[in-house]
Order: C-alpha cells, then structure tokens, then sequence
C-alpha cells in the first residue's frame, strides 16, 4: 500500500520508456472501491494497493490519464497496467499469485480434536452443548483417535497443527496423553512439523498435566474475557469465581511451560461492547502482548442466549475501532501489543504472503486448512461446523472417523461446498477491491443467512471485514506517519 | 437517465442500454437489494429499476447522488473485468501450472549488454 502523493520525483527512466501517448497501454486485472469523496484505492490481482484521487480507476479504464501524470509509472511497476498486451514480468505477477494462495499448496494443516464435551464452566455464548464434568460417555474413544490420526497423516501437508479442544480437554487428559504419545511415536516415521494445541479454561491444570504439556511442548490457549465482573459475567462457574481462578491457572501455566506457551482470547458479547479500553487494559496488567477483538460466532448454543451474544455488527466494528486506536496510543507510548486480527489483515495488504488464518482464506479454510474429529466419532469441516452439529444441524458433517480418507475430504458433501468457497465467484465479492484480503465463508453464511453462497448485502461478515479493512486503509491514509511504524513492526514480528 | 421519485416509497430509474449494459446494473443495485426491494426491467432501448422502501424513501436527492456514483464505478468495473478476462485467466494458469508449462521466454538474450551500463 503506497500513497502516490509522495512519489512526484521519479528518476532512472526517460519518458520514452513509458511510450508517447497515455492511451498506449493495456488494462491488468484490477478492482476498487472509494476510500473518501476524494480518494479511492486500487487493488491489483495480487492484492497491491494503491491510494488515489477519487476517478482515477475511470480514467484508468477510459485511457484518460495524461503522459505525464506520475501515476504511470507507479502503475505499470505495480501491475494495474502493461505496456504490453502480456507485460513481460507477467511470470514474476503469476508467482505473486501462487504465493498468495500458497496455503493451498498443503491441504489440510489444522486437525481438532474434540476430545470431550464435559466441561466445568456454563458460558453462555459457548457454541457447543457442554456437559457436567462427570459424564465420560461424552468422551472420545481411543480408537476414534487412532482413526483421526491416521487420517491426519495422510494429509500431504509437511507442517501439521493438532488442536485438543472440548468441552474442557484437560477433564479427558487421558485421551490427550494417549493422542499426543501416538502421534509423536508415529511421527518418527512421518517426519512432519508438529505443533500442538490445547484449548482450556485454566481451571484444571496440575503438575503432572502441566509436566506432560511442556515436555510435549504444547501451547495453552485460554480464554479471558477481560476484567473480573465482565469475565464472570461471561464465564459463570458453579461454586467459585471463574476470573481469579483462570489467572491462577495462566499464572501456574507460565510459570510451568513458559510465559510464552501461554496465550488468551476473548469473545465479545453484549456486555464487552461497552469496555474495548478495560479489556485491552486487563490483558495488558496480566503480561499479554496481544489481543484478538473477537466478535462472537452466531452458531449452535450461543444462540440459545440472544439477549447477551447477538448484536448489531456495526456495533461490534465501533467497539473494535475504538479498541485499535487504544492500542494504537499503547504502543506510541513505547509498549509493544498487537491487535491480532489486525496484524493478519496488515499481513495481507502490506506483503506478498498469505496468512494460515482458516476465516479469511478463498478457497476458504474450511477442509483446505482445517478438519474437525468430533468427540463422537464424526468429522465436521470446520469448529464452526460442529456448533451447528450440536443443534442437530449436520449439514456440514463430512462422515464418519471410520470412513475413508477420500470420501471424507473428496466426497460429495466437500464437493458440493466447493461451489461456494471462493469468494473471486461469489455474487457481490467477485468486484470487490478487497477480495484478496478477506475470504468465503459458507459455514457463516449458512447459519446466518440459510444458503452457503450468502447475501453480501446484509452480511455481518461482509460488514465486518469491510468495515475494518476500509477503516486499516483510512487509518494508513490519514494517519500514516503516525500508524506506519506500529503496523509495520506487528507484521514484522 | 431519468429518475422519477413517484411516491415517497418508490423511486423509478430509467436507464439507457446504450450506457448501460444489464450486467452493470444486476451488479450495482444488488447492492440496494438489502434495504430496498428492487425491480428490475429489461425493454428494447431501456432498463427500468423500481426501487422500494416500505417505511418511505429519506433523503432521495441523497440516494439518487449515491446511485450515479455507483452507476459509474460499476460500469467501469465491468470495463476493467471484460477486458482483463483473458490476462486473468492466463494468470491464474501460469500461477497453478505445473513446471514451466506456460512460462514466457525472457525478452532478449542472456548475451545482452546491460541497456543502464
């Protein structure tokens, strides 16, 4: 992303070079969209930006641009336009394109374990049916896992993350042990790069489940939803405060595994949307370096619970910028914190290479990244997927842990979704200037609106990723010497 | 193109199919589809859209300044995309293709003085 107003001077090249008339060139695949009533940004094929006064795509198309106008240069060299009916670096341009779809190049890299439905908390945006801590008939089976690991090895991908999640995993830590003993047994022949995941509240950990997560080298990720009254209001446990006993937990945890191992999320429910400040504040006073603005998901049991999960998107986009422009004034004042969802979105527009982040991918990440191995057996495309599942919804179950590799991941039902996972052919998105930064996503689009394809008019995906790319390029615009410098350095790091 | 506001909820647009191709305008008033419940009329020399809102138009002036911009930026992507469809299209190829299936020939020869020397 460049804004053409600081690069008048251009030296090197004669004027002959970029030929005699401004209407001697050739259109490269392009989109756009309006920025202000005096500016709109450029976007190419391979996701380059440009910042420009407003008409300029017209002028583009129209061969309308004067000889000399110094936006030539800056778009033949970026690829909007070609001297040439074919430029002659459209090799370099087509393997701009292959990276920023090299994500695909490893199928599926994310395998969930679900391990078990119990759990000891009663959230009540939790997107699945939990059950009491007592119930083991909701646990998976050992021969479940054996199933989904062998499947998991058959992927082609060379890097390969395992995620325990629940209900609470730990509850069922002898299935996590017995996972995670398999699979590094096995690995010894397969030789992929593994990386493990455990998903927990932080109220069950032990010195021997904490021994075993750190000489497995697994990273804890928790939930906190920000301060005391806000987190128990969110996350109500029986008996004691789920708030103290979570910063027990993260405490214990990085004193066991490391700091490092440890990260937190947050859901935004109705209640967040009035403290963005006192959450970011919160996970800065316990030791976090970044914090993902998550709105809640619309699925399964969440809700159950409208009157605290469900609300306007637009609210959630305010929440979200008031948010970032605090964190924004956390590190001008010299303290280095990321918004997460952010910095992947800043990754997209401001490099040439993809993000491994499953909700912002076409083709999407549903099956392509990410596979669900349900406690009961049942493979779900994604976690979102399984929500739905525990509302007896099973339109995205892909069959059985008992099935075959290729008609779980090349069966009929992945084929079918396949219709709606690119976003460069849906209604509303094929034009869209921000294409290459967002993603599809029928699993949203089916529990929100009924249909995979969705309607991008009234979308609340739709609405969100615009809504905070246009503000990142507002933001890059209007307060680049200010933003630049922090947004370079979370994409750097 | 001609904008008749006949009552306070219905708004009727008569465009030119000189102008304005059917795609460009399936494109841009999809866009209105969610607040208002559009019509959409393809005669020999024009294309007329019935816009509606229940509750009553607010602002048309507003509303009929928005739809020429959009007018605009829809027809100019669809110049962009129709005459990019094939450069597209071999880009995509050369991008997924396997080996050096549809790589170009560099210009010149490996013996060229360098032009900058």
């Amino acid at each position: 992303m460049e804004n053409i107003r600081n690069k008048r001077n251009r030296k090197f090249r004669t004027r002959e070079y970029y030929g005699n008339s401004a209407s001697d060139y050739h259109l490269l695949p392009f989109r756009f969209i309006e920025l202000s009533e005096s500016k709109e940004i450029l976007v190419n094929e391979v996701g380059e930006s440009l910042i420009v006064p407003r008409g300029t795509a017209l002028k583009i198309a129209q061969r309308c641009i004067a000889e000399n106008d110094p936006i030539i240069p800056d778009l033949i060299s970026r690829f909007f336009i070609s001297r040439k009916p074919i430029p002659e670096l459209i090799d370099v341009l087509a393997t701009r394109y292959r990276t920023k779809k090299s994500f695909l190049d490893s199928f599926t890299s994310l395998h969930i374990f679900v391990l078990t439905l119990r759990c000891n908390h009663s959230c009540h945006y939790c997107q699945v049916s939990r059950v009491t801590e007592n119930r083991e008939d909701f646990d998976i089976s050992y021969n479940d896992i054996d199933l989904g690991i062998d499947h998991m090895f058959k992927s082609p991908s060379k890097k390969l993350t395992i995620e325990f999640q629940g209900g609470e995993p730990l509850l069922a830590f002898d299935k996590l042990e017995y996972a995670i003993e398999r699979i590094t047994r096995l690995n010894k022949d397969f030789k992929k790069e593994l990386s493990f995941v455990v998903c927990t509240n932080a109220t069950v950990f032990n010195t021997k489940n904490l021994q075993f997560l750190k000489e497995h080298n697994v990273l804890i990720s928790t939930s906190l939803d920000g301060p005391e009254f806000l987190h128990d209001a969110n996350r109500p446990k029986t008996g004691r405060n789920s708030y103290q006993l979570v910063l027990n937990g993260i405490n214990y945890a990085r004193k066991m595994v490391g700091h490092d191992q440890v990260s937190a999320l947050m859901t935004t429910t109705r209640l967040s949307l009035d403290y963005p400040i006192e959450i970011i504040d919160n996970y800065l006073e316990n030791g976090f370096n970044n914090i993902f603005l998550r709105p809640i998901s619309p699925y399964g049991f969440a809700l159950k619970n409208k009157t605290k999960n469900i609300y306007d998107d637009k609210k959630f986009l305010e929440f979200y910028k008031k948010g970032l422009d605090h964190i924004i004034k956390i590190n001008q004042r010299g303290r280095y914190f990321v918004e997460d969802y952010t910095a992947i979105l800043l990754k997209k527009i401001l490099t040439p290479f993809c993000t491994n982040y499953v909700d912002l991918q076409s083709p999407s990440g549903i099956i392509n990244n990410v596979v669900v191995f349900n406690y009961d057996g049942r493979v779900y495309a994604s976690d979102e997927s399984r929500m739905l599942a525990e509302r007896n919804d099973l339109t995205f179950l892909l069959g059985h842990v008992s099935d075959s590799y290729e008609s779980i991941f090349y069966g009929k039902k992945s084929k079918e979704l396949s219709k709606y996972w690119s976003n460069e052919s849906l209604a509303g998105c094929s034009d869209c200037a921000f294409q290459s930064y967002c993603g599809a996503d029928p699993v949203y689009h089916y529990a929100s609106q009924g249909d995979f394809e969705g309607f991008r008019p009234t979308s609340g995906f739709c609405l969100k990723n615009m809504g905070i790319i246009k503000h990142l390029f507002e933001l890059m615009d209007f307060r680049k010497e200010e933003v630049m410098p922090i947004f370079i350095s979370w994409i750097s790091n | 193109m001609e904008f008749v506001c006949v009552n306070p909820s219905l708004l009727k647009i008569s465009l030119s199919k000189e102008v304005y191709t059917i795609d460009v305008v399936y494109k841009c008033f999809y866009w209105y589809s969610g607040k208002y419940s559009v019509t959409i009329n393809e005669g020999l020399s024009t294309i007329e859209i019935d816009l509606e809102l229940g509750e009553g138009i607010q602002k048309v002036d507003g509303l009929i300044k928005r739809l020429k911009i959009d007018l605009i930026d829809f027809k100019t992507r669809d110049i962009v995309s129709k005459e990019t469809v094939n450069i597209r299209e071999l880009l995509v190829a050369k991008a997924f293709a396997h080996g050096d299936e549809f790589d170009e020939s560099p210009p010149g020869e490996i013996a060229d003085t360098p032009t900058n020397c």
